[in-house]
């Protein structure tokens, strides 16, 4: 096993459910290189999930402790952990379905209130545990298995949205892109406030299969590194371009959340005379 | 004919009430009461989103819990609320929301994984009219049901309870957070409009010395989940403290990590039923009224069982048998209340009947559980008395406006 996986993760749940091919555990593989790099240790991190491909393939991976919310509630749970156990990193590990559809006020609001956890926001553009629907990523006009005739609302970018709402790192990468990932999630954890990574990964069994036609791995991946750099290998120019980067960094700028609710129990217990809780 | 009835309460704060004098003695709203029996349970969260009539207690809140280094979270709705209560309390803090019907319908995501997860947490529903949002500054029981089952899948039993004044809001507040922790599971206060708006005598009991609290302790090791087990009293578990323990949404090994499973599920079930079932005997908090000789018995809890305790003792001058059933505990359901072969009129504050099915099942004869519906309004002490007397006499209750008698 890999030193990453025998330092940091949890030997019965490895390797995970995930189909061939999937990015899901590679990703983690580069998260857990970020830890490992920042020097964390197993107990110095929390590790939390939603539903859904990334749910499922990375919850209790973790060795040390973790929890899988129910869809979408990831962050307004890390929100009350992070009241109960403020000295923690948070790493809360969603897909498209739980950050941009069904729990995309938790984010907005995680955001605003600068809640210090890093989310990581693994995007294989639908729904692909339930079979391959559109999701709100999913690039407009392209066909899943709820978008026969091709998706016709426009997407969203996360990162646009967590940004205007307040996040203090906003970042953005793909599973292309190995040491840029590395380098964006170790900075998000840098951050005593909230961090943002958009990271999109191919599905070969559904979107794959389905938008791009294809299950191959290599292709897949092929077809988003070209929409990283606006071209494709023929030279021609790709239906849309991703800018992958860092998209805002204001690490450290404001004060952390629970900081704020800690300092002012401070202050209101000092007025009153009282001693500490 | 004799007036001369017992009054019995069967709940832990009888003894507490007799043992601690030493507090504040205040004129004070139902929602306050809540506050003040939370932070004295040692509540150290709350979080929710405002809704009529529960709002007061989330005000109280953001005032008291910066006081004792709590914190005060109000939330982008209530699904985050409870949530964040349930994040809450897995680290290490007793927590608290407050909702009515509209936001306990939205909370039952966050509810479902707090009793799979067994993760302590005391749920307040302020119930007004509905259905929705209905008439939101009325007095309304419309979620009987929808307490004992605040999820969706099955699976699980859960416990609920509810006051019927100021006071008992208060002592109720302590008891279902020390309920919360010994079963380690949430616990739902089914209280109403009118018991959280209204105003009464309520004494705080304060001092070092309160026994009666049970404190928040911490489960370090395996078993995370003792499957196949009824055991009380296991210390809830910790995220945060390095353990490895695993806490999810899905049917779960003792580490908690997911697993789909046949005997898996058995063994969870189990522990989510029996802990409960099995413990019926911690559970059983009522008030009763002179049932022992009576002719008929009303049944009402909260709001409700207010009007009808007086018209009960009113029937007795007037010369009917009334006997009085309030159950405190509403879930588990204390079939026993209802041995006695004699009629019932059970009075609650819906039209659709809710209560009274649970007494039919209960009572040794279903036909003559009769039913007395009443909504956005409180069934006047005239109104029970003409019904107690008509059940006893005629064996029906005669016909009355906006009283409701079907129930099928």
């Amino acid at each position: 096993m890999n030193h990453l996986a025998t330092k940091y993760l949890r030997p019965s749940q490895i390797p995970t459910k995930a189909c061939h091919g999937c990015g899901i555990g590679m990703i983690e593989n580069w998260i857990l290189q970020s830890i490992e790099e920042l020097g964390l240790k197993r107990e110095d991190v929390i590790f939390g999930t939603g539903i859904g491909c990334v749910g499922r393939q990375t919850f209790a991976t973790w060795g040390g402790d973790n929890f899988g919310a129910t869809h979408g509630r990831a962050l307004a749970i890390a929100t009350g952990l992070k009241l109960a156990q403020p000295d923690k990193k948070y790493l809360i590990v969603v897909g498209d379905g739980d950050a941009a559809s069904i729990g995309t006020s938790h984010l907005i609001h995680a955001a605003r209130r600068n809640l210090g956890v890093t989310v990581i926001c693994e995007d294989n553009m639908g729904y692909e545990s339930t079979g391959g629907q559109f999701s709100p990523t999913t690039p407009a006009g392209y066909v899943t298995n709820s978008s026969p005739y091709g998706m016709v609302e426009p997407s969203f970018d996360p990162c646009d949205v967590v940004k205007a709402a307040g996040a203090t790192f906003v970042a953005e990468t793909t599973a292309t892109q190995w040491h840029q990932t590395v380098k964006i999630v170790k900075k998000a954890l840098q951050n005593d406030g909230f961090s943002f990574v958009h990271v999109r990964f191919p599905c070969n069994e559904n979107f794959g299969a389905y938008a791009l036609g294809t299950r191959d791995t290599l292709k897949n991946l092929e077809w988003i590194y070209e929409h990283t750099q606006g071209r494709k290998a023929d030279g021609s120019e790709t239906d849309f371009t991703w800018e992958t980067g860092i998209k805002h960094d204001a690490s450290n700028s404001r004060p952390e959340f629970t900081r704020i609710l800690r300092d002012m129990n401070a202050r209101v217990r000092e007025k009153l005379g009282g001693g500490p809780a | 004919m004799s007036t001369v009835t017992t009054d019995t309460l069967v709940a832990p704060w009888a003894e507490w009430q007799e043992r601690f004098t030493r507090g504040r003695r205040l004129l004070e709203a139902g929602t306050y009461a809540l506050t003040e029996g939370a932070i004295t349970a040692g509540c150290r969260l709350f979080a929710g989103y405002p809704i009529t009539p529960a709002t007061d207690i989330a005000e109280y809140m953001s005032k008291r819990l910066p006081q004792v280094g709590g914190y005060y979270m109000q939330c982008e709705d209530e699904l985050a609320g409870m949530h964040a209560c349930a994040g809450g309390s897995l680290g290490g803090l007793k927590a608290m929301t407050a909702t009515s019907g509209p936001g306990f319908t939205l909370m039952h995501d966050a509810y479902g994984w707090a009793i799979t997860n067994e993760i302590p947490v005391v749920v307040v529903d302020a119930m007004r009219v509905g259905p929705i949002s209905g008439i939101t500054g009325a007095p309304g029981q419309g979620e009987f049901y929808v307490a004992r089952y605040a999820s969706h899948g099955g699976n699980f039993e859960t416990i609920v309870l509810s006051p019927s004044s100021v006071q008992e809001s208060f002592w109720l507040t302590v008891d279902a957070f020390n309920l919360a922790e010994r079963f380690r599971t949430p616990v739902t206060i089914l209280t109403d409009q009118v018991i959280s708006d209204m105003w009464e005598d309520l004494f705080v009991p304060e001092g070092d010395d309160l026994d009666f609290v049970v404190p928040r302790r911490h489960n370090l090791m395996m078993p995370f989940y003792p499957l196949a087990s009824d055991a009380l009293d296991v210390p809830p578990n910790i995220i945060g403290q390095g353990t490895g323990v695993c806490v999810s949404a899905y049917t779960h090994t003792e580490e908690g990590y997911d697993i789909e499973a046949m005997e898996a599920q058995w063994a969870q079930t189990y522990r989510l039923v029996n802990k409960i079932r099995h413990h019926r005997d911690q559970l059983t908090r009522y008030e009763t009224v002179g049932v022992e000789d009576a002719e008929v018995i009303a049944v009402a809890y909260g709001a409700a069982a207010r009007t009808v305790k007086t018209a009960v003792r009113e029937a007795r001058g007037r010369g009917v048998r009334a006997g009085f059933v309030r159950p405190i505990t509403l879930w588990p359901f204390l079939d026993e209340l209802y041995a006695r072969d004699v009629p019932y009129l059970v009075c609650e504050l819906n039209y659709d009947g809710q209560l009274v099915r649970e007494v039919m099942r209960s009572a040794p004869d279903k036909t003559r559980v009769h039913f007395m519906g009443k909504s956005a309004e409180l069934h006047t002490v005239a109104e029970v008395v003409t019904a107690l007397e008509g059940v006893a006499r005629q064996g029906r209750i005669p016909e009355l406006p906006y009283i409701w008698t079907q129930v099928r």
